[in-house]
Formats: structure tokens, sequence, C-alpha cells
């Protein structure tokens, strides 16, 4: 009996000679039978009495997972989180996802089979088996078919063993031996392991950083922000006094009716407005008013905005008696030129929507200084 | 249950069947008796067309494993030439079910630009000349295959194997000839050019399925000695990989049809998924695809001879739903099924499996005159 | 497969019909250990480093190239609108349809049991990797900015955005990237028991350090063996699913547009057979340099040869099935936006390369119709060199045939391909072929323990099912 061995092979020529053997060993002996062979060979498992691989319902499992888990992601990020309309399809378009949920379960499962294999279920890489340095591993990855009869921790008869391979017709006969316990870890190595971990740490700390924040600001990457165009305010040869941006034709008329000859807020009553109290105008109004003035004079034109307390200037009430009295040219006139601290809003609004605005704001003042005669005589009290 | 009590059964049932069937066009209107023919006649000419490619496609790639089952398809495959005067027959039709053969659609000129393809004599020419090719295709295959049992000439190997691929190509271009013709142009302003490799996916499943069966019940009964669970088990393989593969065409299509969404395809789809045939449709996809697919994924599954039977019957129905799916929908209502679908069934199925025990009582139930025919019974996984 | 009752019932059956012997002579695993590892171990001869200068050239000539593309941006090459999608996309099809064959032919003839696979199917899987690493820079490099390329990932960032998963080209980043780390992780499972081969054949230590990290300490134990079987051939059975599926998205990147021309519903099959088609014509243009360099003449055999010759018939047949349904179809439309589409493509401006197509892959390959043609080194390669030819034309002509001209008269413009684009397609093939060639030195070829496993005598007999 040896305490160090730590399996009996028997090499054999050819795999039939290899499951003839096995039955015949397997009477002799009691400990644990495995085979070494260079490629796989059919019936050995049912022979060795090994079970069957649980690799199918491992692969069936997490393709499933695969699939579920891609097709909930597609529709939460395309569906819920990040909703986006790609030719005119609705938000939970499954049939677009399911392209990719099925290449994901692809993946889930074939790197379930082939890693799982390899890690779980075979536990390599393993390099320290006293397999790989026996004599005949090099026969075995060659053409030769190995029975080995293995000890499995516990004391092995070593000529029990080999009596019975070589009664079996083994040509060559090896005794395995336990691999030698490790030499316990030097503080030297330690040190040398951690500093090799520690730099490496550094370089892809650098590396990533550069990449991340560098890297895309470096030429060429910058291309696309230099571009051969001409860019507001940049002076251009081409032109005798270098000014690239140039005014318009002498001569040329505008689009819409521009100009406003009005100079001062009372004369501005002179002009009446142009568009007629439809609902469609109020909605315009009220859509540029709620864009344009309220964030400044508030939703409802009382002078609470949500912005109070940024400024230092008191937006006016637009509901209050002062604005009630006055025209609409007198509004349209504040709109086009600002008044205190308003600035001009006639760039941010065009004729018409500057007209709609005060009808809108006529319809606020109206709501908030509404009277009682106001209500149908159905729903007075 | 006996044989003659088998013939009885099923003669009484076909009998019934042919009552109804002939009552149905005076009692329920020609156009329900018309779609149903259709509808039957190419259900079993698709069963006995997939059987027919099967026999070619063992003697192309000479396969060894199916060479003792392949009396099984090729005795199958009759219920094609059954069906000739079936299809012959069902050119009376035209007028009925396909607006095409109308005057007043070829006011739209998509309609009237296809008259060239679509117009009577050169459709019925087209369906004599797929008849008359899958006519001298048979008696190459099958005639020539029954015969070898009496003269075990090899020659007939030699043969068949030069006509299969000839065979192959006749049966591309015919199939896609029926999918056009008889399915396709029952809307003619619908068009999808993958509709052909649809109906061969449909096609070829069904007679895989049909064949599968056959074989398994042929098995039970003691009829095919010598055939294992190995050639089972590459049967279910089969059975598997091409419901995937017509699923994936299925999806395919639907997929792209959906995407682009161009009102002149979609709206074939669109008359096919809503309402009852929106059921329809999922039901299709349940039977057609996810059931034959999971339960086939288990390695002893496919091997199992009752699974393999349920499921080769599950596909063959599944089948059945495809072609209603893709058919029934131009009468304009939704699904029906009445006593006229149902005495059509009685009449198509029961007299299908008549002619084929007939067939295969004809001769042996294995080509015995094949000299492969030893090395396909020593076929092992 | 019983193989001693193959050869008694051989016997009876007339030769004509006998199944041939996949290899040639008697190949014993020693022997075939000796032939192919050997090659890794020898230094290379002078005809492989004159082919490696060669092919390096023009790899270098292309990464150049693409570096230039990548600084200046695509204005360098002759994409236009609306000829937007070019060279760059033509590339990228065909390179991923060359990957298919190896796939096929080491995952679905897995599945098939066919015996000839053995000889072929490293080569074949490494040719996949190779095929798809170089159909990867195209993507790429056509976005104009590469460097941000990881956007096209689905990872939580500030910009509150996700990729748009209803296009089919985020598809395609998802399906060319699992098909490649599903074919690299199968052809690596493959090779690891070859790799324990070499780290026990080896003499020197540096080698078998490397051998003995790759091979992962593989000891061909029974216990190891049984998963292993299992999982090889379930990632064979996924990766045929695989193989339809990642050219079929490919296919979708036209197929779910209004172009005309490009929305037929066949795309996913016809592109599928069209890759298997591209691939196998590769990989015979391969194994005859292979069988005539490296002296595998007995392993890799005529036989093989001859099989893939007639699957490449067979998809040249499935080709002109295709192009026949796809112009019946165009005519049957009635869509005259496809009518003119059709017509550009047989009289256009680049009928030309529609007509060059139809003739290399469906002409040309009918020669295979004859046996003896089948069996000639020559007329094989005629057929292979056309039928690529032929499939890198199909994907020119589906791109901008269709764009140059469709719904708009006023965006109709013709395009011309510059130097740029020339050099990088040239040097897309210098990038394969060097990485094949430095394949052939490092790795064996062929996958010596699946060869052992089916050589005559290598199972033993009365053995029922597997090794389960």
């Amino acid at each position: 009996m040896s305490n160090t061995a730590f399996s009996v092979l028997g090499l054999f020529d050819s795999s039939q000679q290899l499951m003839e053997a096995i039955p015949s060993v397997k009477a002799k002996v009691s400990a644990r039978l495995n085979a070494y062979t260079p490629y796989p060979v059919h019936g050995i498992g049912k022979a060795l009495g090994l079970r069957k691989s649980p690799v199918g319902g491992m692969v069936f499992v997490m393709g499933l997972i695969g699939a579920l888990s891609a097709m909930a992601f597609e529709l939460w990020t395309a569906g819920i989180d990040y909703p986006l309309v790609t030719a005119g399809k609705p938000y939970l378009s499954w049939q677009s996802f399911v392209p990719i949920m099925f290449e994901v379960t692809v993946l889930f499962a074939c790197f379930t089979s082939g890693l799982g294999m390899l890690f779980l279920l075979n536990r390599l890489p393993f390099f320290r088996h006293p397999m790989l340095r026996s004599k005949s591993m090099p026969f075995v990855t060659r053409d030769k078919f190995a029975l080995a009869v293995e000890a499995e921790g516990q004391a092995l008869d070593v000529d029990a063993a080999a009596a019975a391979l070589r009664a079996a017709g083994a040509q060559m006969i090896e005794v395995v031996e336990q691999p030698a316990p490790l030499a316990p870890v030097s503080p030297n190595f330690l040190m040398r392991v951690f500093s090799v971990i520690g730099i490496s740490c550094l370089v892809a700390g650098c590396l990533t950083y550069w990449g991340v924040k560098l890297f895309p600001v470096t030429i060429p990457m910058v291309h696309m922000l230099d571009q051969p165009r001409l860019d507001p305010q940049q002076e251009n040869s081409y032109f005798g006094d270098g000014f690239g941006m140039r005014m318009p034709v002498a001569g040329t008329v505008a689009r819409i009716p521009l100009p406003y000859a009005v100079k001062s807020q009372n004369d501005a009553s002179a002009l009446g407005n142009p568009l007629p109290r439809t609902e469609s105008v109020l909605k315009q109004g009220r859509q540029a008013y709620d864009t344009v003035c309220a964030v400044c004079h508030g939703l409802l034109a009382n002078g609470e905005p949500s912005l109070t307390s940024a400024y230092g200037a008191k937006p006016a009430n637009l509901v209050a008696e002062k604005i009630r009295n006055y025209s609409d040219g007198m509004i349209h006139f504040v709109i086009m030129n600002g008044k205190n601290a308003m600035p001009s809003y006639a760039s941010d609004l065009t004729q018409d929507e500057r007209w709609a605005v005060v009808h809108y704001l006529r319809a606020l003042q109206r709501a908030l200084n509404a009277k009682d005669t106001d209500i149908p005589k159905e729903s007075r009290k | 249950m006996n044989e003659r009590h088998a013939t009885t059964t099923l003669s009484a049932g076909t009998a019934v069947g042919l009552a109804g069937v002939l009552a149905t066009g005076f009692v329920a209107g020609w156009e329900r008796f018309w779609i149903n023919w259709i509808f039957w006649f190419l259900f079993v000419l698709t069963i006995g067309l997939g059987c027919l490619f099967i026999v070619a496609l063992e003697h192309v790639v000479s396969a060894r494993w199916s060479v003792p089952l392949r009396r099984v398809p090729e005795r199958l495959s009759s219920l094609a030439i059954l069906m000739a005067p079936a299809l012959l027959l069902a050119l009376l039709s035209l007028p009925v079910l396909y607006p095409w053969t109308r005057p007043e659609a070829h006011a739209d000129p998509v309609i009237a630009g296809k008259a060239g393809w679509l117009n009577v004599p050169f459709f019925a020419a087209r369906a004599v000349a797929c008849v008359g090719l899958w006519a001298i295709s048979y008696r190459i295959l099958v005639s020539g295959s029954v015969r070898q049992d009496q003269e075990r000439n090899p020659r007939f190997n030699v043969r068949v194997r030069r006509f299969a691929p000839v065979f192959l190509v006749i049966f591309g271009i015919t199939i896609t000839v029926v999918a056009f013709d008889w399915i396709s142009s029952l809307e003619p302003a619908w068009y999808s050019d993958v509709f052909g490799v649809y109906i061969f996916a449909g096609t070829f499943l069904a007679g895989l399925a049909a064949s599968t069966l056959a074989v398994l019940y042929l098995m039970a009964k003691g009829k095919l000695p010598g055939v294992q669970a190995d050639h089972v088990y590459n049967l279910g393989g089969f059975l598997f990989a091409f419901t995937v593969f017509w699923a994936y065409i299925g999806f395919a299509q639907y997929l792209l049809m959906w995407y682009a969404n161009m009102p002149e395809e979609v709206f074939w789809y669109k008359e096919r998924l809503q309402g009852g045939w929106g059921l329809l449709v999922l039901a299709l996809a349940v039977f057609h695809f996810f059931v034959p697919f999971l339960v086939l994924i288990p390695r002893i599954a496919k091997s199992e001879p009752k699974r393999l039977a349920r499921i080769a019957v599950v596909v063959l129905l599944a089948h059945w739903l495809d072609l209603y799916w893709m058919v029934f929908p131009v009468l304009g209502q939704g699904p029906v099924f009445g006593w006229p679908e149902l005495s059509f069934a009685l009449f198509f199925i029961p007299g299908s499996l008549l002619w084929f025990r007939h067939m295969m009582s004809r001769g042996a139930a294995m080509p015995v005159g094949d000299p492969i025919l030893r090395e396909g019974l020593e076929f092992r996984l | 497969m019983n193989s001693e009752a193959v050869a008694s019932t051989n016997e009876l059956i007339p030769e004509i019909l006998r199944h041939p012997p996949v290899l040639d002579g008697v190949v014993t695993p020693d022997g075939l250990d000796d032939q192919v590892l050997s090659t890794v171990e020898r230094k290379p001869p002078r005809a492989w480093f004159i082919a490696f200068t060669c092919t390096g050239i023009a790899m270098l000539t292309g990464l150049g190239l693409m570096g230039y593309t990548a600084a200046m941006g695509i204005g360098v090459w002759g994409n236009n609108i609306p000829v937007a999608w070019a060279f760059d996309i033509t590339n990228f099809v065909f390179w991923i349809g060359i990957g298919h064959a190896g796939t096929l032919i080491s995952a679905i003839l897995l599945l098939f049991r066919a015996r000839w696979r053995n000889s072929i199917s490293r080569f074949a899987e490494a040719m996949t990797i190779f095929a798809v690493m170089v159909a990867g820079l195209f993507p790429l490099l056509h976005v104009g900015r590469p460097w941000l390329g990881f956007w096209l990932l689905p990872y939580p960032n500030q910009r509150g955005i996700w990729p748009n998963f209803r296009s089919p080209l985020i598809w395609d980043v998802f399906a060319v990237s699992t098909y490649f780390s599903v074919s690299l992780l199968f052809w690596y499972l493959g090779l690891v028991p070859d790799l324990a081969s070499l780290r026990d054949r080896t003499r020197s230590s540096v080698r078998k350090f490397i051998y003995s990290v790759l091979s992962v300490g593989w000891r061909g134990s029974a216990f190891h063996w049984i998963h292993f079987e299992r999982a090889y051939l379930i990632i064979a059975g996924i990766a045929t699913g695989l193989v339809l599926s990642v050219h079929s998205v490919v296919s979708f990147d036209f197929a779910v547009s209004l172009v005309p021309g490009w929305h037929m519903t066949i795309f996913p099959p016809y592109f599928v057979t069209g890759a298997i088609f591209a691939g196998f014509a590769m990989v015979v243009m391969a194994m005859v340099v292979v069988r005539t360099t490296m002296n595998l003449n007995h392993i890799i055999t005529m036989y093989h040869l001859e099989v893939m010759n007639k699957i490449i018939l067979t998809c040249s047949c499935l080709m002109g099935y295709a192009y026949l349904l796809e112009g019946w179809t165009a005519w049957y439309s009635m869509n005259k936006f496809v009518h003119h589409a059709f017509w550009a493509y047989i009289a256009g401006t680049y009928a030309w390369a529609g007509w060059l197509t139809i003739a290399c892959n469906v002409l040309v390959p009918q020669l295979f119709w004859v046996r003896r043609f089948r069996r000639s080194y020559p007329v094989m390669l005629l057929v292979a060199f056309g039928v690529t030819v032929g499939m890198w034309f199909e994907r020119f002509v589906i791109i901008v045939s269709s764009l140059h001209q469709d719904y708009m008269p006023s965006a109709w413009h013709l395009y011309k391909p510059t130097y740029v684009d020339i050099g990088i397609l040239l040097g897309s093939f210098g990038l394969f072929f060097t990485l094949v060639l430095l394949f052939a030195r490092v790795l064996p070829v062929i996958a010596t323990s699946e060869t052992k496993a089916a050589l005559p005598g290598a199972q033993p007999r009365h053995a029922g099912g597997s090794y389960e």
C-alpha cells in the first residue's frame, strides 16, 4: 500500500483494448477508475460508470435567461427609459427586438456551454495535476490510451493495481506520485506580485484617463470641431474688408413686416390688434406667452414667476389695474422695446405671436379679475 | 385495431366526407366549396411533394442511414400524384376565387400589369406542366425504386443519383409556381419573393412529419425490422432543425414587411392579424415553432418514439393551420370551421390514409433491392 | 459509424456506389501528429516568407489607408449622397459572408456527423475568425469617428441615451460580435486537446510554457471528455442557428429599408446562401494551397475538394434561383421604382457588374456538373476565384446600383471609387491572408484529435450511441 501514489496507469495501444480492459480491472480493484485518451472514446462513459453531463440543462437555463433579459432590457430602454419614434413604430415594438434577443440568447448559451464546461465542470485551468508530469502524458496525447487506478486521497494498493492492469494487457505500467507540496510563499515573491499588480493598475489608470479625457481631443479626432466652413465672426480673405459675415445686399426686402415706426408708448395706442380674438389665436398666444413671458411674469401673469428670487427686479403684475388700462398697442410697444429691466422681445416673437400674446394677456386679466356677473346664471348660488 | 377494421373505418369516414363535400357547393356556396378544395388539395399535395423532395435529397447526398426508411416517403409521395386530378379540377375555381380572372379587376393597373403572368391559359399551362414534371419525377425516383425490389439492379442507384439533383431544380421551380399561383394570387396585388421558400419550408417540414409519423407507426407494427433508435434520432433531429428553419423564414418575411410598412405589401398581414385571425397566428407560432422546438431540444426526446410521434402530429396540424391561415382570409370573414370544413377533412384525411395504406401494401416496406440497405441498417450514431 | 461493418458491406456494393474513403492510404494517429504538428515546430519554408511578405505589404498598405481615412474623414472615399454606402459596406458584407463557410463546416457538418469535415474544420474555423475580424473593421471605420465606436454598445451614460435597438445597424453590432465571440470560443475549445499535444511534444521550455497555459492543463481525462463532447456539440448546434441569423441580420440592413431593389423579402436566405457560397470558394482555394504546400494530400484529399465543389454547385443553383425570383418578383410587383432599379441592374451604368455577377456566380460554377472538373485543380481554382469575384460584385451591385438611382431623379448620382477605397479592399485581403499564414505556422491546421477519433479502428467495436 502506498500513501504517496496518486495513481497507477496502464497504457494500451487501442481504444478496443482499453474498453476490454475496463471490466476486468474494475472487478479486481476497489479504487476509482479513470481513463486518459487522446480523443473521446465512444461508450467509455458507460463503462466507467460516469454520470451524464449536465451541460445541456445549464445551457437551456442560461439561454432562457439570456432571451428574457435581452427582451426585457430592449423593451425597457426603447420603450420606457428612452423612447424614440423610429419609422413610426410603436415604442414597445417587440418585433424589432427579436434579432438582438436571439443573438444574446446564443451568446449566453454558448458561453455557458464552453466556459461552464471548462471552468465549472472540468475545473480547468489546473496545472498541478500529477498526470501532467507523468511519463505517460505525451503518449496519451499522441496515440495511447491510459487506464488509471486513482487513489482519491486514500492509500492505494499499487501492486494489486499494477497486477490487474498487466493482466488486462497494458503495455506500460507507471506509478504516478502525488505532487510535492507547494513551497510556502516568500515575502519577496509577494512583494513582487503586488508591485506588478500595482504598476499594472497605475498604467491601466493612466491609459484610461488619457484615453477617455485626452484622446478624443487630440488630432485627428478634433477634425470635426475644426471644419473648413465659415463660422460666425470668422475672418475671410475672399472679401476685401476681411469680414466673413456680410450685410444684406442693398435693396433687400424683408420677408415679414419688420419696421415698427412707433417711437413712444403714448403713440403706441394708435396701433390696434390686427388679429381676431379666436380660440386658435388665444391658443397661439398662450403657447408663446408660456414659452417667453411666463418665466418672469408667471404663468398667471400676476408677477409671481418661479424665478423671483434670482432677480433683483420684480417683474410687473400684468393683471393689475395699471396694465389692464393699457391699450393693446401700448402692451405691444412694451414687448417690442422693453421697459425698465425688461429687454426687447421683438426678436423672440413673430409679429403674429406678439399680437396673440396681447389677446391672451387680456384673457388672463379678465380671468384674474372676474366679477360675479361672469358666472353663468345657472351656476350662481 | 386490426387491418380490416381500420380499412372499414377509414372508408366509412371518406364516404361520409365525400357526401358532405358534394353538398357543400350547393348548400354553403361555391366560394366555400372551392376555398376548401384549394386548401385541402394543397395540404395533401405539399405532404406528397415534401416526401418526394426527401427521397431526392437522400439520393443527392448519398445518405446511408435513411435507406431503410426510404420506402415510406416514397409511398407517401404518391399523394402528390393522387392530388394531380384534384389540382386540375381546381382550375375550375379560378373564376370563383381568383380576382384577376375577372375583367373588373383589371381596372387596377397593378393587376392589369400582371396579366401577362396571371391569365387563365398560362396559369392552366403552368399547372399542367407542374403535374407533368412531378409525374415524370415520381416515375424515375419512386417507381424505379419499387422496381428495384424485384430486379435487384444497382444501375437504378446510379441513374437516380444523376436525376435527383435535376429533380431538386424542378422541385424548386414548381413549388415556387404553386406558391405564387395558388396561394399568393388569391390576392394578386400582394408579392413577396421569399414566399416560394416559405412554402418550401412548410412543405419539407410536412413531408418530414408525415414520414416520421408513418415510420414510427410501421416500427410499432414491426414492419421495419432492423430500424433502431439511432435512425429515429436523425428523423427527430431533422424535424427539430426544419421547425427552426420554417420559423426563421416565416418571421423574416413578417419582420421585413412589418418594418417597411408599405401599404401594397402589408395589407396581406393586416388582414391576417386582425380579430380571430390574430389568435390563430398566435396558435400557429406556438404549435408550429415553440412546442416542437422546446419539446425536441433534449437528446432523448428526438429518439423516443411516443414523444416524436406526438410532435409529428402537432407539426402536421400546424402545417394545416399555416395553410388555413394563408388561404381562408380571402373569404372575408373570421376563421370559419363548420360542417363543410369537417366534411372535407373527413374526405381528404381518411382518403389519404387509405391511399397510403394501399400503396404500402403493394410492396415491401423497405427498399429491399437497394445494395446499400444493409449498410443503412447498420448505422449507429 | 462502425467502420469494420462498412468494410465488409462495402464489398457487396458495386464500386461506383461505394462510400469513398475519406482519407487516402493508411493514416495512423502518430503519423498524423508528426505530419501536422511538425509544421508548427519547424521553421517555415521560403515560400511562406515570400507569401508573408506579399500579404504583409498589402496589409500594411490597407491599414495605412485606413488610418488615413480615420484622420482625414470619409471624404477621401468615393462615397457621396445618395451612394452613402459603397466599398465599405460591400467589403463588410463580403467578409462576413466568407466567414460562414467555416462555421458551416465545423458546426453544421458536425451535427450531420459527416466524417469528411475533420480534415478541414480547423482551417475553416480559423478562416471564419479572421474573416470576421477583417469584416468588423469596416463598420467601425465607415462611421467616420471610429474612436467613438463604443457608443454603439448599450452602457449607462451621462447623455441619458441608449442605442436604437430598433435599428438593423445595432442588430449587426450584436450579431457580428456574438458571431465572433462564439466562433473564437468554439475554435479555441477544439484547439485545447491539440495544444495539449503540442505541449507534450515540444522540447523548448518557452513553447512548453505557452502551450501549457493555452491548453489550460488538459489531460484527456474521460471525466473531462464527457463534458467537453457535450459542450462542443451543443455549441455546434447553436452555432448553426447563429450562422443563419448573422447574415440574415446583415441582410436586414438592406431589406428593412424602402430603397427599391433592397426591400426584397428573399434577402435573408439569399444572403446566407451567398455567404456559404463565397466562403466555400475561399476554403477551396485555401485547401488547394495547403494540399500542395504542406504535404497533407492524404489527409485533405480530392474527396474533400470534390464534396466542397458539389456544395459550391448547389449554392450556385440556389443563387440562380434567387436571382430569378428577384427579377420575376420585381416585375410582378408592378412597382415602377423597383422596375427601374432592376432595369439599372441589367442595362444601367453598373450593368457590367451585374452581368459579371451572374456569369461568375451562376454560369461558371455549372462546370461542376462534370465530375472531372470537380476534381481538377485548374477548373476548381477558376471557379473559386470567379465565385469570389462574383460575390464581391454582387454586394457591390446591390448596394451601389440601387443607391445611385432611387426615387428622386434629382438625387441621382454616379459613384466612383477612389484609390483609398481600392487600397483598403486589397489591404483587407492582405490582412486576411497574413492572419491565415500566421495561423498555418503557429497552430495545427488540422484538428488532429478530431481526425484521430474518426480514423478506421479509432473507436471500439459494438459501441452504441456515443461516449455515454
